[in-house]
């Protein structure tokens, strides 16, 4: 692949350099940010050879390349633009800028939960692992293995409150360490334990009296709410006062003010009000999952995908979260699945159903990617560019999700409670969840389900285009005549287009008929392009491209002109596919005409072949048997 | 060498019927070349596939040209031919 061609052939569909506001990469894609998206013609990027696929999310444009190859891409792109390297995070927070506020708001959980992403996977992976190897190898369960494995896969939702609070205060901008600070003061070990404070009669639980508000002493374990607001509160309160403090002092004014404010804040205020909001929401989400027989499961499995497109799935995050480290398991993680995997087989029936090699080159890996959870390949290169494999996706989405979350889908623990059917993990989808949930066959009938009904439906409805662009000289399959209809001793001509020929004396206009022009034929056509009728050089192409003169072997001179007269619709209704000079073979389609138009200009349609200069050869055969 | 200079009044300009008239006519004269020039582009009058290459168009002005034996009967005889056709 040329990486240069590739760059210049992107820069020149994106409106100019004035119009490009900044440009990175990542993996895969080119992440652009424009002054204006719709000055950007992204049909005809999707057309430059080396781009995968063009969509636009969160204000960015993003042009897939593929790995490996973007960087180089990337590099060329900057060099002709003479633009800086951005980082990602530059481009995001460029995009961010341009975003209405309500977006903004909606983006920022995803932003705070997909940095722990790795602790989340790592730990809930290892506790569906802990807690299924007892049930196959019940020897395990009594060394001291299950135990020490249980500690170590439990550690990050113990403790989530504060890889919370460090992504948090990162992403509001506050000093990491203080923002570690609040999330461990909201999970000290002084206080008393939230998952274990039901045990305590109501009285036991020790009280702090501050001014008029009487704090109980429990902490956040299970909470993920208050703790972000907890560290928004303590990111704004720590910028004010830097602004607002003597430099002198600011050292060690500005810490000790923003720790103390914000605790004060947290546990008096923030605390009691979004643990008991965040409770609601929880219930909220389990009533909406087990509302009639997973009908609301369904309903959300179907627009999940959705989410994904508007960027706004990481906002699950902080309620899955919630589930996980309140009850230990994530029962939204079966829909999100179901959805994901429903958009795999959605892509692999367009894998497999596709011609376009350029499709099929994308939508192959795209549903690989995507059986593992990564659906954004998927959808935005191959489902939700076509749209119907997306809806079908969305169909076998809320099919799958419908038969996770109905009442059968349920267990019972070893103390006879209620067991969701789940996984204690969030952001891991598809095949690799299988060994974090808690219940195998079920979950992979489910992950068989989604597929199956979205790759049935896809294979059924959607159906490929032809692609438009191109219709013109290769879909429309032009019949090339191999009758020849001139002969002279400089070589044969052979009919410029399938049809009944006459001899030219019998062409309906006098000028034609007379010979005055040559010597040749007409043909009365039965189709609407007219092919070169041998090798040569294109030597004229009226302006009105109703007429084509050829050079052929031997310095044959040949006229082709399409219809009688036809030079007073001034070209409407013909289009020449090759310009004077032009090198042609026999055969290779040379002007289209619309013989509609020619009919209802009132002119006959007959394309006529002459030799001009007939003169200079002794032994001129024409007509239809020579 | 003889020459004038016509503006086209054909509604169609030099299209591929006049244009065949005109290069079967400017064959005609033996040891004679006659060029049309339109814009800086000439093209011998003979030579009916360049006569049309020049896209001559209704109040397009035309340059013709006649050099050799036969030129005086030639530059009429073109002369004439424009004057009736064009």
């Amino acid at each position: 692949m040329d990486y240069r061609k590739c760059a210049q052939d992107i820069f020149a569909q994106l409106g100019g350099r004035e119009n490009l506001v900044s440009v990175a990469h990542c993996a895969a894609r080119l992440r652009l940010v424009t002054v204006d998206n719709s000055k950007i013609d992204k049909a005809a990027l999707e057309e430059v050879d080396g781009v995968k696929g063009v969509f636009e999310s969160n204000g960015q444009v993003q042009i897939i390349i593929g790995t490996g190859t973007v960087n180089k891409v990337y590099d060329e792109f900057l060099d002709i633009t003479g633009m800086t390297a951005a980082t990602k995070d530059e481009v995001k927070n460029a995009a961010a800028a341009r975003m209405p506020l309500w977006k903004q708001i909606l983006k920022t959980p995803g932003d705070v939960f997909v940095p722990i992403l790795p602790a989340i996977v790592a730990s809930g992976l290892m506790m569906g692992l802990v807690e299924a190897i007892p049930k196959f190898i019940p020897a395990f369960g009594e060394t001291d293995w299950l135990s020490f494995l249980d500690l170590v896969a439990n550690t990050a939702f113990a403790m989530l409150p504060i890889l919370v609070a460090v992504s948090s205060a990162r992403v509001f901008g506050g000093n990491i360490f203080l923002g570690t600070v609040i999330g461990m003061m909201m999970v000290h070990p002084a206080l008393v334990n939230a998952w274990t404070v039901g045990n305590y009669a109501p009285g036991e639980i020790p009280v702090w009296h501050l001014f008029f508000f009487n704090v109980q002493q429990v902490g956040y374990q299970g909470h993920v709410i208050p703790v972000i607001l907890a560290v928004l509160l303590m990111s704004t309160v720590e910028k004010w006062l830097h602004k607002h403090v003597p430099e002198m002092i600011d050292l060690f004014v500005t810490p000790l003010c923003t720790v103390v404010i914000t605790a004060f804040v947290t546990f008096t205020i923030i605390g009691p009000i979004f643990s008991a909001f965040e409770s609601i929401v929880l219930k909220g989400a389990e009533a909406l999952v087990s509302v009639g027989f997973g009908i609301g499961a369904a309903v959300m499995g179907a627009i999940y995908p959705i989410t994904v497109v508007m960027g706004l799935h990481h906002m699950c995050n902080v309620i899955e979260a919630g589930m996980i480290s309140s009850s230990g398991v994530n029962f939204w993680m079966p829909i999100a699945s179901a959805a994901n995997f429903a958009q795999f087989g959605a892509c692999l029936a367009v894998a497999l159903k596709v011609k376009n090699e350029k499709t099929k080159s994308v939508a192959v890996p795209s549903s690989l990617s995507a059986s593992l959870g990564i659906t954004e390949p998927a959808i935005f290169g191959i489902n939700f560019r076509f749209m119907k494999p997306f809806v079908c996706g969305m169909i076998g989405g809320a099919c799958g999700s419908l038969f996770a979350a109905g009442p059968w889908a349920h267990g019972t623990n070893a103390a006879g409670e209620v067991v969701k059917f789940g996984a204690p993990v969030y952001g891991v989808t598809g095949i690799p969840a299988i060994p974090a949930v808690n219940n195998l066959p079920f979950y992979l009938i489910e992950l068989c389900i989604a597929a199956g009904v979205a790759f049935v439906l896809t294979w059924i409805i959607w159906k490929e285009e032809e692609p438009a662009k191109k219709a013109a000289p290769v879909a429309e399959k032009v019949e090339v005549p191999t009758n020849p209809v001139i002969k002279c001793e400089a070589g044969t001509v052979l009919a410029p287009v399938a049809g009944k020929v006459i001899p030219y004396d019998q062409i309906p206009d006098p000028t034609f008929a007379s010979g005055a022009l040559g010597t040749g034929v007409g043909v009365w056509p039965e189709a609407g392009v007219v092919v070169a009728p041998c090798d040569g050089e294109i030597s004229s192409v009226a302006e009105t491209q109703h007429a084509i003169g050829i050079t052929g072997a031997g310095d044959m001179e040949l006229l082709i002109h399409i219809g009688v007269d036809t030079v007073a619709m001034d070209g409407d209704g013909f289009q020449a596919l090759v310009k004077e000079g032009d090198q042609v073979k026999a055969g290779q389609p040379l002007v289209k005409f619309d013989r509609d138009k020619i009919a209802k200009a009132n002119h006959p349609d007959v394309v006529v072949v002459l030799l001009t200069n007939a003169d200079d050869y002794s032994d001129v055969k024409y007509g239809a048997n020579i | 060498m003889k020459e004038f200079n016509y503006t086209v009044q054909d509604p169609l300009g030099i299209h591929a019927r006049p244009a065949g008239l005109l290069s079967k006519l400017a064959k005609t004269f033996d040891g004679t070349v006659v060029t049309v020039e339109k814009d800086g582009k000439v093209a011998k009058a003979s030579q009916l596939m360049k006569l049309m290459g020049l896209g001559i168009k209704q109040g397009a002005t035309v340059t013709v040209k006649a050099e050799g034996e036969n030129e005086d009967a030639a530059i009429a005889a073109i002369e004439a031919f424009f004057k009736e056709n064009l």
